[in-house]
């Protein structure tokens, strides 16, 4: 009896909040960011297909060219049309934020749990490790850590990771520690199920949703801190290129042909605008607390 | 409280020196040496004579141990060491920078509360919906900026296209007041939107709290009109909890302060810190990120203390712990 009651209630639980989810898209300003997000990913994932030209058809003829029908966006230093490179460019800054969120929520919500599951010392230290590296501000982190681990994409991305698992350790701590005082973990605790089958049938599921949309605003803050840190000269490398990097190189013309580092510069704006409206809606939606 | 003020000092000393160990830990972890960049290694083959000879002379071939205890022991005297790459003492390079950050921190500190707090009070005051809704969108978008669009938004309007301000460098307050204060113009404002943003968050969900509170409604049930009520008792008492905000804002600050430097090609802290990162100078980068830390830990201190001096209830819960 007990069981069946036990999933009735995780079934509820779970339904409620893909409702919220659906209810939250009713509102413009959410549906809007999700359109925007959406556009800009198909739009990165599907650049082979829709780029007006191939990524390196070099044409010297047209070296930072102003904005035309035949190029939107201009062309760069060696006459690429700079749509073309946005949209690659994208799928450079997209893959690596959704890597890098990947990361920072895998790991920030296994450091939040175990925190949340070993209340003493340990739970302690963990989160005082948390508070530590959330206090200082994250572009001089991130500086510090190329420093020492270099700018190759695969460091990049870890590095991104590192920076927002603390964030995300700190909310998914408190988003068990509210599922472990309800009903059901009792229930479920009482009857005898294992801690392990307890985490993944019922409070991964039942925490999930917050840590989505938390991922969301993760999503956007690694987009950004990557364009800071290749802006810098200090991200991605060329040949390879994120919005970041196009602004980085469009910088040292920028007197000349200013459109050519603000097109990236906008898109980054765009889709960083877009991640946390929807990350932040989700939130209120999903977070009582916050509504 | 003694015992309160006593505490929050020790744990500060306490993550001062975990931040220390911290960042020279990591640092170390740099593959290569920075003497190879030193004598323009990768290029030609390094002389391993004077490999040897710039290692010893910078301290690089003693132990981990040895060499923080010499950069740590030299820090409490005021010494931060010698640059790796210009041999230069780091003392010296950071007191020719830090005038440039100084002022710009300053100016965007100012132009910031000044974009924000008459703005966050005044839709406290007004509650009309259409300009809380200017706010919250100025707010997102502004959250959603990073400092290099804005920066190259603002040079190309009045740098390209007016031509009406400089756009790049920095002149010393002291020699040419005038001129100064025109340079740093783009590059505060830059600055101030990234801090306005946060500081605009904060203030209005405090004021909102506040307003809501049982205080404000017998406020209002004297008879006071609205902007006396706001101006009086929701602004003081919104403010306290928006003070936890400075640390935040000190971060923006040097982190903005980065970003903001390199677009305007402004000589200052975080340009150094940039080009310490290219040069593989940890000497001059350890420092400058311990003064970023050093200045993060003692400013929230502060603030800490200063909280228990404006509101007597933590002072209490202080002696209670």
């Amino acid at each position: 009896m007990t069981a069946t009651a036990l999933s009735a209630e995780g079934i509820t639980r779970r339904g409620r909040r893909g409702e919220t989810v659906l209810r939250v898209l009713r509102r413009p300003t959410a549906a809007l960011a999700a359109i925007v997000v959406f556009l800009i990913l198909a739009g990165a994932i599907a650049a082979p297909l829709i780029a007006p030209y191939p990524p390196s058809q070099f044409d010297y003829t047209h070296l930072f060219a102003s904005p035309s029908w035949a190029h939107p966006f201009g062309t760069d230093e060696l006459g690429r049309d700079l749509v073309t490179r946005v949209l690659y460019g994208g799928r450079t800054s997209l893959e690596m934020a959704a890597l890098a969120t990947l990361i920072a929520m895998v790991f920030g919500s296994i450091w939040g749990f175990a925190a949340a599951f070993k209340k003493g010392w340990i739970g302690e230290v963990l989160m005082r490790i948390a508070d530590l590296t959330l206090g200082m501000p994250v572009i001089l982190l991130g500086l510090v850590l190329v420093a020492a681990f270099g700018s190759s994409i695969f460091s990049l991305v870890v590095i991104l990771g590192i920076l927002f698992s603390p964030a995300t350790a700190r909310l998914a701590r408190s988003a068990l520690l509210s599922e472990l005082e309800s009903d059901y973990y009792l229930a479920a605790t009482s009857v005898g199920a294992s801690p392990w089958r307890i985490v993944f049938e019922q409070l991964l599921p039942n925490t999930m949703p917050v840590l989505l949309a938390r991922g969301s605003i993760v999503a956007a803050d690694a987009i950004f801190i990557e364009a800071s840190l290749s802006f810098l000269g200090l991200g991605v490398q060329p040949p390879k290129a994120s919005w970041g990097t196009l602004l980085h190189v469009g910088y040292a013309d920028l007197y000349s042909s200013y459109w050519y580092p603000l097109f990236p510069g906008l898109i980054i704006v765009i889709a960083v605008l877009a991640l946390n409206t929807l990350g932040d809606n989700l939130q209120r939606a999903l977070d009582p607390s916050r509504r | 409280m003694a015992i309160y003020v006593l505490r929050r000092v020790v744990t500060s000393i306490g993550l001062l020196f975990l931040s220390s160990v911290l960042i020279f830990v990591v640092l170390r972890l740099i593959p290569g040496d920075p003497t190879i960049t030193k004598l323009g290694g990768g290029m030609t083959a390094v002389d391993p004579r004077a490999f040897q000879a710039l290692r010893h002379q910078l301290g690089l071939d003693r132990s981990l141990t040895h060499q923080y205890v010499h950069w740590i022991g030299g820090v409490l005297r005021g010494d931060f060491g010698q640059s790796y790459f210009s041999q230069f003492p780091v003392t010296t390079l950071i007191k020719e920078r830090a005038g440039s950050t100084l002022e710009l921190a300053a100016a965007a500190l100012f132009i910031g509360l000044l974009l924000s707090v008459p703005a966050a009070t005044i839709g406290a005051i007004w509650r009309n919906r259409y300009f809380d809704a200017v706010l919250s969108g100025f707010t997102a978008v502004g959250m959603s900026t990073p400092a290099f669009v804005n920066g190259l938004v603002l040079i190309v309007i009045f740098g390209v296209k007016l031509k009406l301000l400089p756009t790049q460098g920095y002149v010393s307050f002291q020699n040419h007041p005038l001129e100064s204060l025109k340079t740093v113009i783009l590059p505060a404002v830059t600055l101030a939107i990234a801090i306005a943003a946060p500081i605009m968050l904060i203030l209005r969900s405090s004021l909102a709290d506040v307003a809501s509170a049982p205080y404000i409604r017998t406020a209002q049930g004297k008879g006071l009109l609205r902007y006396q009520v706001v101006l009086r008792h929701v602004l003081p008492n919104a403010t306290i909890p928006a003070l936890t905000m400075i640390g935040v804002i000190i971060g923006s600050l040097l982190g903005g302060s980065v970003i903001v430097e390199y677009v305007f090609a402004r000589p200052g802290l975080g340009s150094l810190m940039v080009d310490a990162i290219y040069q593989r100078d940890y000497a001059v980068l350890q420092t400058l990120v311990l003064l970023a830390a050093g200045v993060f830990i003692i400013s929230s201190l502060l603030i800490d203390l200063l909280y228990g001096v404006l509101d007597p209830r933590l002072r209490v819960r202080g002696q209670e712990a």
